[in-house]
C-alpha cells in the first residue's frame, strides 16, 4: 500500500486519458455538492485576478510531477535546473512519486527558501503577489486516487478561472470549484518556493524563520545567510534574525561578521542567555 | 564527632563534585554554538502564546467575554492549554483571513472572541480547536 502522500503521475498518454477522465468525473460530482462560492471562501482582500509571469511549461518525465513543478518554479527564479536534478535529490523510485517532505528538502538543498501553505487565502495572496505555489492534488476520487504536483501560476474570480502549469505543454485551466475539490483531496498541501532574497506574503514570520534554519542546518549557508538578512530587514525587532545570521556567519567561518550579527542580537535583547553564550564562544575564538 | 567528620566530608565531597560539574558546564557551553533551531523554537512559541495573551487582556475583548458569561480567567485557562503548533496555526488562519486589516485591530479582536467562543464550543470557526464540552 502506498503512503497516502505519494503522488503519481502516469506515463504521458495515460496520463492525459486519465485525467480527463477523473476531470469529467469530478465535475459530475461537482453538481451533487454545494458548489465552491470564492466569494465566500476567499476572505483575503486580492484582486480579481492574478497572473506570475515567466513561469516556463515543461513537459513531465514518467512520474516526475513532483521534481517537475520545483524545476518550473526555479527556472521562473533564474536558476539553471531540469527535472532530473530535482529527481534525483526528491523522487523515491521504489514509491513511484515523491514525497512532500522531499519536495521541501529538495528545494533547501538547492539553497531556495520553501515554506508550506495550507489555505485558499494563502494561496491567493502568494499567487497576487506574483508567487508561483506549488499545489498537491488527488484529480481522481477518494477511493482512486491520481495524486499529482501542479504549480498554481493564476487566477481570474471573474471568469472562475484558476490557472496551473501541470506538467504538460499547454496550460491547465481549471474552475475554482473543481480546483478546490482537487486540492482538498491533496489536503490543502501547497509549497512556496523562493530565491533567498524574496519573502512569502502570506506566511507567518516563525515559518520563514523556520526555513531559513533548516538551510542553515542543510549546509547551504550563502542562501541561509541571504534569508537571514532578508528577514532582518523585513522584520527588524526581531532579534531571531540576527542570532540565526552570526550562527550562519560562524560556521562559513567569518568570525567578524558572525560576532558583528550577534552583538546587534545583544543589543536588541540584552537578556537572553543563547545570544550571550554565542557571542562569547565567538569573541573567544577572535581573542584566542 | 565521628558523625560530624562524615558530614562535613560529605559535604565537600559534593561541594567540590558540584564545583567541577559548574566548571564542565561553562565549558561544554562554550565548546559549541547553541543552535538556531532551538532558539526559534523556545522563542517564538514563547511570543505567540504572548499575542493571544495580550490580545484577551484588552478591555474590549474582556467585555465582550463577560457579556458572553464566561470568566475570563476561565478562558485565559483554556487557550493555555492549546498546544504550541495549535497556536500557531490559530495565529497563522487569524492573520490570513484578515489580511490588509489591521493586525491589532477590530479584526483581530473579532477573531480573539471567536477563539474564545470556539474553545467553549459556542462557535466552530477555527478546525484546530478542542471544544471543551
Amino acid at each position: 500500500m502506498l503512503h497516502a502522500r505519494v503522488q503519481l503521475c502516469a506515463l504521458h498518454p495515460l496520463s492525459i486519458l486519465r485525467r480527463a477522465a477523473s476531470l469529467l468525473i469530478l465535475s459530475w460530482l461537482a453538481a451533487c455538492a454545494a458548489p465552491f462560492d470564492p466569494a465566500e471562501r476567499i476572505t483575503a482582500d486580492v484582486p480579481t485576478r492574478a497572473a506570475v509571469q515567466g513561469v516556463p511549461l515543461i513537459q513531465q518525465a514518467a512520474f516526475y510531477c513532483g521534481p517537475t513543478s520545483i524545476a518550473m518554479v526555479m527556472q521562473w527564479s533564474g536558476h539553471d535546473v531540469t527535472q532530473n536534478d530535482i529527481a534525483k535529490l526528491a523522487f523515491t523510485e521504489g514509491a513511484g512519486g515523491t514525497y512532500t517532505a522531499d519536495m521541501i528538502g529538495s528545494a533547501r538543498r538547492k539553497g531556495q527558501l520553501a515554506v508550506e501553505i495550507s489555505t485558499f487565502n494563502q494561496l491567493m495572496r502568494e499567487v497576487s503577489a506574483g508567487h508561483p505555489v506549488i499545489v498537491f492534488q488527488n484529480l481522481g476520487l477518494g477511493i482512486a486516487p491520481v495524486w499529482h504536483y501542479g504549480v498554481v501560476t493564476g487566477y481570474d474570480l471573474q471568469k472562475d478561472e484558476v490557472y496551473l502549469n501541470s506538467g504538460q505543454l499547454d496550460q491547465m485551466v481549471l474552475p475554482f470549484d473543481l480546483f478546490e475539490r482537487t486540492w482538498r483531496r491533496g489536503g490543502f498541501w501547497g509549497l512556496v518556493v523562493l530565491p533567498p532574497d524574496q519573502l512569502p506574503v502570506s506566511a507567518r514570520e516563525p515559518a520563514i524563520l523556520s526555513a531559513a534554519a533548516a538551510l542553515e542546518r542543510a549546509n547551504q549557508l550563502d542562501a541561509a545567510e541571504t534569508l537571514y538578512e532578508t528577514g532582518a530587514a523585513q522584520y527588524p525587532q526581531n532579534w531571531l534574525w540576527q542570532f540565526g545570521l552570526g550562527n550562519t556567519r560562524y560556521a562559513m567561518g567569518d568570525l567578524r561578521g558572525s560576532r558583528t550579527a550577534l552583538r546587534r542580537a545583544r543589543n536588541m535583547a540584552p537578556d537572553i542567555p543563547e545570544i550571550r553564550a554565542n557571542l562569547a564562544h565567538v569573541e573567544a575564538e577572535l581573542a584566542g | 564527632m565521628g558523625f560530624m567528620n562524615i558530614t562535613k566530608k560529605g559535604v565537600a565531597i559534593a561541594l567540590s563534585a558540584q564545583l567541577v560539574l559548574a566548571t564542565q558546564a561553562v565549558t561544554l557551553a562554550q565548546a559549541q554554538m547553541l543552535g538556531t533551531d532551538t532558539a526559534i523554537a523556545k522563542y517564538t512559541a514563547l511570543a505567540d502564546r504572548a499575542v493571544l495573551m495580550d490580545e484577551l487582556q484588552r478591555g474590549e475583548v474582556r467585555n465582550q467575554i463577560i457579556e458572553l458569561g464566561v470568566d475570563p480567567a476561565e478562558a485565559e485557562a483554556r487557550l493555555a492549554a492549546l498546544s504550541d503548533a495549535e497556536i500557531a496555526t490559530i495565529l497563522n488562519q487569524m492573520e490570513n483571513d484578515s489580511a490588509g486589516a489591521d493586525i491589532v485591530g477590530t479584526l483581530f479582536t473579532v477573531f480573539v472572541i471567536l477563539l474564545v467562543t470556539d474553545l467553549l464550543c459556542f462557535t466552530r470557526v477555527f478546525n484546530f480547536v478542542r471544544c471543551i464540552r
